[in-house]
């Protein structure tokens, strides 16, 4: 009977004190390590295509090489006016990479601010902040961006700033969840109990030691989310323009010619935003799993 | 049955002051920014103007093109719930059964494939899908019509609303979720005391733990997964040239046409919200002794 009673109350906490050796299965070790990939990959095409070294210029136009298909030459093809697409590809990362790091810094800020506050204070603080992340999460994402271009120059710096507070809400009800789950435990009452300073217990015993899963977590959903959006707005046409590469345009332009049996043009770009989205969010889940106590045993 | 009235109308309550402070947001923000609509600059009266039009449904008429815009509107927002809600259904059938599958773990080999599917329909973006399918059904196949009849009497409209729902329901984004949700939920329940028990009574489990345990995540994931689908739905409809709501909000923000931009965001906020309404009504049908 006391057994179960202490399977019931344990917290939450308890099962980072196990080695994650332990608590990682195949799967998520499987999933982690794809993630793995695909982020050093990102950062290693970033820092390639800022330098501009071991690439082709993705600008440079050859017309006597239209449309070759994947070779050693050319490692992805040429597109439809000879640029050669694995350096566009390389070079597209610039497209998202600095501006997803900007939505992800502004969602995971504010969302821990509001979240703080909304979890500490619930009287009224909550009701109002959540009011307005209310409003913010009510308004689909695509359509706020669209009122945002509308308003504003359609910048990507400055879309995806808005795309990270659309993503505000989301996360400060998951700090709030976290921050309300764990003001009345032992262990945060213990350190009330010892003297410590409010400003340690938010920042050091729940921000650090116990949302930080949460927050890795949902930065890497969403520097998934933000690649996904930057793509489907160049291929709108909204987003990077044309000369510039990004994923998005790359696809965009290379279904003019898709149905004339040139699928490479556009399924090599599509294929590579399918292989990173998933890296990333198979990382996400990983981590989720591992971070999480574990249901089965 | 009281309970149903209180939560119906704290919840229309609540809908009703999320869509004032929007509208408030919206007015706001176009009064500051250059541009021109109906209303601009005359403060409160303004703003209590442009409620009427919008809680009375006349919507008045496009700075653009001089058109009702409730003629506009209407017919493009048919078209868009249409295309969601068979999408979400679509959605459902696919994730469901894969959720179900790879939640018993003697099958957990034979699911992988599955769940690795299932990652693969929720990443591929969906503007390429939608070429990829047009591609193989016109060339291959030529089953399906591969546009919506424009003016009258030309193709069957239901049958052309098959590929785009086809589309978004594969590249919603939401399968992934659905089927890991589903999975992680129905391994719980079924591994807790009480299904062990009726198992041990020789009752099947699957059953009594399906009802237990996802329809209240599955509700309350796919109501949530609202304001995604339609914002998938403005690319879907680029891609197939579908008259819905998506690309009207398109070609308004490329005209900067303020006054139907206000109209399409109010009424996606009502699809968005109306969903919340009804998802908290389902949750207490369901489950009624939640508080």
């Amino acid at each position: 009977m006391k057994r179960f009673y202490f399977e019931k109350e344990r917290p939450a906490i308890e099962s980072f004190h196990v080695p994650l050796s332990r608590r990682a299965s195949v799967r998520d070790v499987v999933s982690i390590g794809f993630g793995l990939l695909v982020v050093s990959y990102l950062v290693v095409f970033y820092f390639i295509s800022v330098t501009g070294t071991f690439i082709r210029d993705p600008m440079q136009i050859d017309i006597s090489n239209m449309f070759l298909p994947p070779s050693i030459d050319h490692l992805f093809g040429t597109d439809f006016l000879g640029r050669d697409i694995f350096s566009r590809v390389v070079k597209g990362t610039e497209a998202f990479f600095i501006p997803g790091i900007i939505s992800i810094s502004v969602s995971t800020t504010f969302g821990l601010l509001f979240g703080i506050v909304s979890g500490f204070y619930p009287r009224y603080s909550s009701k109002i902040i959540f009011y307005v992340l209310n409003i913010i999460d009510s308004i689909p994402r695509i359509i706020f961006i669209l009122i945002i271009i509308v308003l504003f120059n359609p910048s990507i710096y400055l879309i995806m700033t808005f795309v990270g507070i659309s993503s505000i809400p989301k996360i400060a009800s998951y700090i709030k969840a976290k921050v309300e789950l764990l003001k009345n435990q032992r262990s945060i009452e213990a350190a009330r109990a010892l003297g410590l300073s409010q400003a340690t217990i938010i920042f050091k015993h729940i921000v650090w030691l116990s949302s930080k899963p949460v927050l890795i977590i949902r930065a890497t959903l969403g520097m998934g989310e933000s690649i996904l959006i930057e793509t489907s707005l160049s291929y709108l046409g909204i987003g990077v323009q044309e000369p510039t590469p990004s994923w998005g345009n790359m696809v965009a332009m290379g279904k003019d010619f898709f149905f004339q049996g040139k699928i490479w043009l556009s399924t090599i770009p599509a294929l590579v935003i399918l292989f990173t989205i998933m890296g990333l969010y198979l990382l996400g889940d990983g981590l989720n799993s591992i971070y999480n106590e574990k249901v089965s045993r | 049955m009281i309970r149903f009235v209180k939560v119906f109308f704290r919840e229309a309550l609540n809908m009703l002051l999320l869509i004032i402070g929007v509208t408030a947001l919206l007015y706001l923000l176009f009064n500051i920014m250059p541009g021109f609509f109906p209303g601009k600059g005359e403060g409160l009266f303004g703003y209590t103007q442009l409620l009427r039009k919008l809680f009375t449904f006349q919507f008045g008429t496009s700075i653009i093109t001089g058109r009702d815009i409730n003629g506009i509107v209407f017919p493009a927002f048919r078209n868009t719930i249409v295309l969601t809600v068979g999408s979400i259904f679509f959605s459902i059938v696919i994730a469901v059964p894969i959720g179900i599958f790879s939640a018993y773990r003697r099958f957990k080999t034979y699911s992988w494939p599955l769940v690795i599917f299932s990652y693969i329909m929720s990443t591929i973006p969906v503007f390429y899908l939608g070429y990829l399918v047009l591609y193989i059904v016109s060339r291959y196949t030529g089953v399906l019509p591969i546009y919506y009849p424009q003016g009258s009497g030309r193709g069957n409209p239901l049958l052309s609303f098959m590929l785009p729902i086809l589309v978004l329901g594969f590249g919603n984004e939401s399968i992934s979720e659905i089927v890991r949700l589903i999975s992680t939920e129905l391994e719980r329940v079924m591994h807790s005391d009480y299904a062990v028990a009726s198992k041990a009574r020789g009752e099947s489990v699957l059953w009594s733990s399906v009802n237990e345990g996802i329809m209240i995540p599955l509700i309350s994931i796919v109501f949530s997964k609202i304001p995604f689908i339609i914002g998938g739905a403005v690319i879907v409809e680029h891609v197939f040239n579908w008259p819905g709501m998506g690309r009207l909000a398109f070609q308004a923000t490329l005209d900067r046409d303020l006054p139907l931009l206000i109209v399409i965001t109010f009424l996606s906020v009502l699809c968005v919200r109306g969903g919340m309404l009804l998802k908290e009504l389902a949750l207490l049908y369901i489950n009624p002794h939640e508080k």
